[in-house]
Order: C-alpha cells, then sequence, then structure tokens
C-alpha cells in the first residue's frame, strides 16, 4: 500500500510538464477546434457552431487544391526518402562498428544543423546564379539559366535532404532486429540477393520502414520554411496558406479550418502506419 | 557460387550509392563554408579570391549581433528549465504506476508529433489574449513545449537502464531521499542529461516558425536571416550560416564524443 502510495507521488513530477502543456499545447489545439466553428465577418470572430469555415475550405477549390497538392509533395518526398534511405540503412547494417559509427555520425549530425542554414546552402547550388548554372553558362551549355528551384524539385530535393535522417534510422532500427540466419536459410535455398531482399529481409523491416514513412510524411505535411525558401510564391502549400490567411487576413476561424484539416490528414496517415506495423509485427 | 559473386557485386554497388548519398547530404553545407570565405561581394564557386571580409561584416553588423544575442539568451534561459522540467517528467514516468504509464508517456511526448505550424498558430492566438505575443513571457514556454519532449526521450533512456537499488543502497546508508538522487543517479545519467540539454539549446536556438508567429518586432537569428535571405542573397548570409553552423556543429560533436565516453564511464563493472 506505502509502496503503491510512493509510486503515485512520484507523478506530482508530472505537474510543472503538464501545466506548461495545457497552456501552450492542450488549450491552443482546444481553441484552434472551437475557432474552426466560429463566424468570421467583418474582420470579427463571433464564436458559435458555424460549419461555413468547412464549406468553404472543401468548396473553394483552391484550398482542396493545395491540400492536394501538400499531400502529393509530400509523398513525393516520403518515396524519395526511401529510395535514398533504404540502401543506406543495409550498407550500415552490414558495416563493421567503426565504419557504422561514421555512416551514424553523417547521418545524424545533418539532424543538428540548422534548417534554415540547409535551405541557403540550397539556395547557393541551385538558384538563378548558383553554382550549377553558373558553371553550365560558364561552359557554354546553357544559354539561360535551368529552372532548379522555384518549382516543386526545389523543394523535394531540400526537404529530402532537411529530414533523411529520420528515415534511415527507424530503417536501420529495424534491420539490425532482423536474425541474420533467416537470409541465409533462404540464400542457401538457392534464393537470388534479389529474391532475399524482397521475400525475406523487406517483409521483415517493414515496422521500421512504416515508422519512417510516418515521421518524415508528418512532418513534410507541417513545413513551412522550406517550401517559402525553395518554391517561393511558385509552390504553394498548406502551411504557407495558413501562415497567410492568419497574418495577412487576420482570419482565423479559417486558419483554424484548415489546421484541422492538416490534422486530420496526419491522423490518418498514424492510423494507417500502426495498422501496417501491426500487420507487420505479426510476421 | 554464382550467388556469392553477385551478392558482393550487390553490396558494392549498395556502398558506391550510400557514399552518393553520403555526399548529397554533406557536401551543400561543405560549399556553403568555403563560399562564406569569400573576398568579393557577389557568392561564387569556387571564390576567386578569400578572405574574412563578410565575418568582419557580419560581426560588426548591429541586426547580426542584436538577434544572434536575442537567439543565445533564449535559448540559455530555455536550456536549463527544459532540462529540469523534463527530467522531473522522465523520473516521473519511471518511477510512477505501471498502470497509464504508456498512455501519459504518449502525451508527453505528443508536441513532437504536431505540425509546428498548428502549434505556432495556437500559441500565439493565446499569446495574443493574454497581450504577451512579442515578449519573453510568450517564447519561454513556446519553446519548452517543443525541447521537453526531447529531454523526456534521452533521459528517460539513461533512467531505464539505472540501477535503482544503487540509490536504495544511498538511502540505506543515511542519504535523503533527494539527496540519494542528486549524489548517486544524476551523476550516472550524465549523458541522457547532456543529451537532453544540447537538444534543448540546438532546437530553441533554431526554432522558426513559432517565434515567427509570436515576434512582431523582436528578431531571432533565424528571423533574421529568413528575412534577409528573402531580401537578397548576399556573402554575409553564408557566413551566418557557417557560424551557426560551426555552434550546432561544435555542440554535436560534444554530444557524440561526451554521449560516448560518459557512456563507458558510467556503466559500472
Amino acid at each position: 500500500m506505502s509502496d503503491a502510495n510512493q509510486k503515485f507521488k512520484a507523478w506530482w513530477l508530472l505537474s510543472p510538464t503538464l501545466l506548461l502543456y495545457s497552456l501552450t499545447f492542450l488549450l491552443p489545439v482546444l481553441l484552434l477546434v472551437v475557432m474552426s466553428f466560429a463566424k468570421f465577418e467583418n474582420s470579427v470572430t463571433e464564436f458559435g457552431f458555424y460549419l461555413g469555415n468547412y464549406r468553404k475550405v472543401f468548396g473553394d477549390g483552391i484550398t482542396l487544391l493545395i491540400f492536394w497538392r501538400t499531400v502529393k509533395l509530400s509523398v513525393y518526398i516520403t518515396v524519395a526518402c526511401v529510395v535514398l534511405g533504404f540502401p543506406v540503412a543495409m550498407v550500415m547494417r552490414r558495416a563493421g562498428p567503426r565504419g557504422r559509427l561514421w555512416l551514424l555520425f553523417f547521418i545524424v549530425s545533418p539532424l543538428l544543423t540548422s534548417i534554415i542554414v540547409r535551405n541557403v546552402a540550397w539556395v547557393l547550388i541551385l538558384g538563378r546564379s548558383g553554382i550549377i548554372n553558373d558553371t553550365l553558362r560558364e561552359w557554354g551549355l546553357i544559354a539561360s539559366p535551368l529552372p532548379l528551384m522555384y518549382n516543386s524539385f526545389g523543394v523535394v530535393l531540400a526537404v529530402v535532404h532537411v529530414y533523411m535522417s529520420f528515415m534511415v534510422l527507424p530503417i536501420y532500427g529495424a534491420l539490425q532486429a532482423i536474425n541474420p540466419s533467416t537470409e541465409e536459410a533462404a540464400a542457401s535455398l538457392g534464393a537470388s540477393p534479389l529474391r532475399v531482399f524482397w521475400f525475406v529481409t523487406l517483409p521483415q523491416s517493414l515496422p521500421g520502414l512504416a515508422a519512417g514513412c510516418t515521421l518524415v510524411f508528418i512532418l513534410s505535411m507541417g513545413v513551412y520554411l522550406t517550401p517559402v525558401i525553395m518554391g517561393g510564391n511558385f509552390v504553394v502549400t498548406l502551411p504557407m496558406l495558413i501562415t497567410d490567411v492568419v497574418r495577412n487576413q487576420y482570419n482565423w476561424p479559417t486558419a483554424s479550418a484548415m489546421s484541422l484539416m492538416l490534422l486530420v490528414a496526419i491522423g490518418a496517415m498514424v492510423l494507417v502506419s500502426s495498422v501496417v506495423q501491426k500487420f507487420g509485427g505479426r510476421h | 557460387m554464382e550467388n556469392e559473386y553477385s551478392s558482393r557485386l550487390g553490396y558494392r554497388l549498395l556502398l558506391i550509392f550510400t557514399c552518393l548519398v553520403i555526399t548529397f547530404l554533406i557536401a551543400p553545407l561543405a560549399i556553403l563554408v568555403v563560399q562564406s570565405f569569400t573576398a568579393e561581394s557577389y557568392l561564387s564557386f569556387p571564390p576567386p579570391s578569400y578572405g574574412m571580409r563578410w565575418y568582419a561584416d557580419v560581426l560588426n553588423s548591429a541586426d547580426w549581433q542584436d538577434s544572434a544575442g536575442l537567439s543565445l539568451l533564449l535559448a540559455c534561459i530555455v536550456t536549463p528549465c527544459s532540462l529540469a522540467i523534463g527530467t522531473m517528467a522522465a523520473f516521473a514516468l519511471n518511477r510512477g504506476p505501471s498502470r497509464g504509464r504508456r498512455a501519459m508517456y504518449a502525451l508527453m511526448i505528443s508536441p513532437m508529433v504536431l505540425p509546428h505550424i498548428v502549434l505556432g498558430l495556437g500559441i500565439f492566438r493565446i499569446a495574443l489574449e493574454l497581450n504577451i505575443s512579442d515578449t519573453m513571457i510568450a517564447f519561454v514556454p513556446a519553446h519548452l513545449t517543443i525541447t521537453i519532449p526531447f529531454v523526456i526521450i534521452t533521459v528517460g533512456a539513461s533512467l531505464q537502464s539505472f540501477d535503482i537499488s544503487m540509490e536504495e543502497a544511498a538511502q540505506s546508508l543515511g542519504a535523503s531521499k533527494f539527496g540519494s538522487v542528486w549524489y548517486v543517479t544524476l551523476p550516472i545519467i550524465r549523458p541522457g542529461l547532456i543529451a537532453g540539454a544540447i537538444f534543448s539549446f540546438i532546437i530553441s536556438f533554431d526554432e522558426f516558425i513559432i517565434t515567427f508567429f509570436l515576434a512582431t518586432y523582436s528578431r531571432t537569428l533565424p528571423l533574421e536571416m529568413f528575412s534577409t535571405l528573402m531580401f537578397q542573397v548576399k556573402p554575409s548570409i553564408a557566413a551566418v550560416s557557417s557560424l551557426t553552423l560551426a555552434v550546432t556543429a561544435g555542440l554535436t560533436a560534444i554530444l557524440m564524443f561526451r554521449g560516448q565516453v560518459a557512456g563507458e564511464s558510467g556503466v559500472i563493472k
């Protein structure tokens, strides 16, 4: 009894965090939900239960278009991260302890460098007078600069650079958990390396793959800075639209409805991923 | 035999691919640093001549000084608060009743999953209602909300491998509850504490979108970099970026080095 009491006492240590979260996390999100049902007329927000914001968000054509563009970009980014990250995770698994530490260093260190710094680096490389365009022009290969940024390509490239680590680490974790004897058994029974990978390694790494995809997709859906810097006004994403609606139009109810749209999309992704992870875990 | 050969060939291809990916991750930053040492008034690669001109320019500029000062001040306030509050929460989750622990843990780290744009929007609204939007009173709690989950994760991981019987031994020898934690537990879980502190510092120092909503006149370093970048790409932006990179890379090196060293000596044989 006293032991149980002691244990419940330990939860008092959560109170500072809970107090902070209630003010900076739970209350704000609740407020956004309430505000998404408020009425906005002549720059006045009137609370109530009003579905006009949602009707507008789904009905004006543009918001939905931007939403799907954001989803599409996030899918591109996630796929690119898988294609680039999976082989790296596989090499990390097979490398010796030293090589693995170095690879880990290279994978983790970009994670800790400022996002804006990494975006600046890409502007200097891909910009109209960036390294690539300057060099190609000097060599006389092109007359006018190639459109390498201020389009989806530039945005996807820079976001992949920022979030790659979040894909490699969970995949590596899942690969580490695989018993190599399962693969050796398949190989000794005559399966080619590709078949071993496809039928033995890949299914077993599914939980890590799902976790990485979820993480990268969620982060990509919410990213603001990189599309603004790399896309300019040519690639408008949902976070950019939300920011514009609040900062320039002061239309909180519409922005709240858009934020909830973003949250629901993310929630759906988390749900799908947890189903996949459960299914993958059964193997 | 044929499989053996193709497997080795496959691994070699993977290795080459991995080198390319690593180059993709590292090269842009290396190029940025090289460009920051240009002596010209424009950016080009490789620079025709080298010099410290833009570093001098940046270090003498009042705008950059002010924004860097604000960012450092903010990170220096956020880091100890984040470490203290987050460590308390990690202890609670580790020592508390096992029922409901998973749900509570999920709640505690959930600000990580929420897009910062949504979090920033909500916090901005609350700050507007309280009339504190452009002040430290808003910046610090906002940053704490996104740094504390990292402390809970790093310190929580250290606590999980900590043997609680050592704390109990100290108590049976007459140490108070607080004393046993302060003198026994905290020194042993130091790697987790250092990692949590460094994550907090870097995340706060790098935070953009939430501060972007909250700030009207205040400029943190990321905000100043952003507005400069939107206006014009000058060599000064490369110099500031390199300086920021040096700060975060230094802290990362400490994280990796100290974490490893402390992790080895922290194990009691």
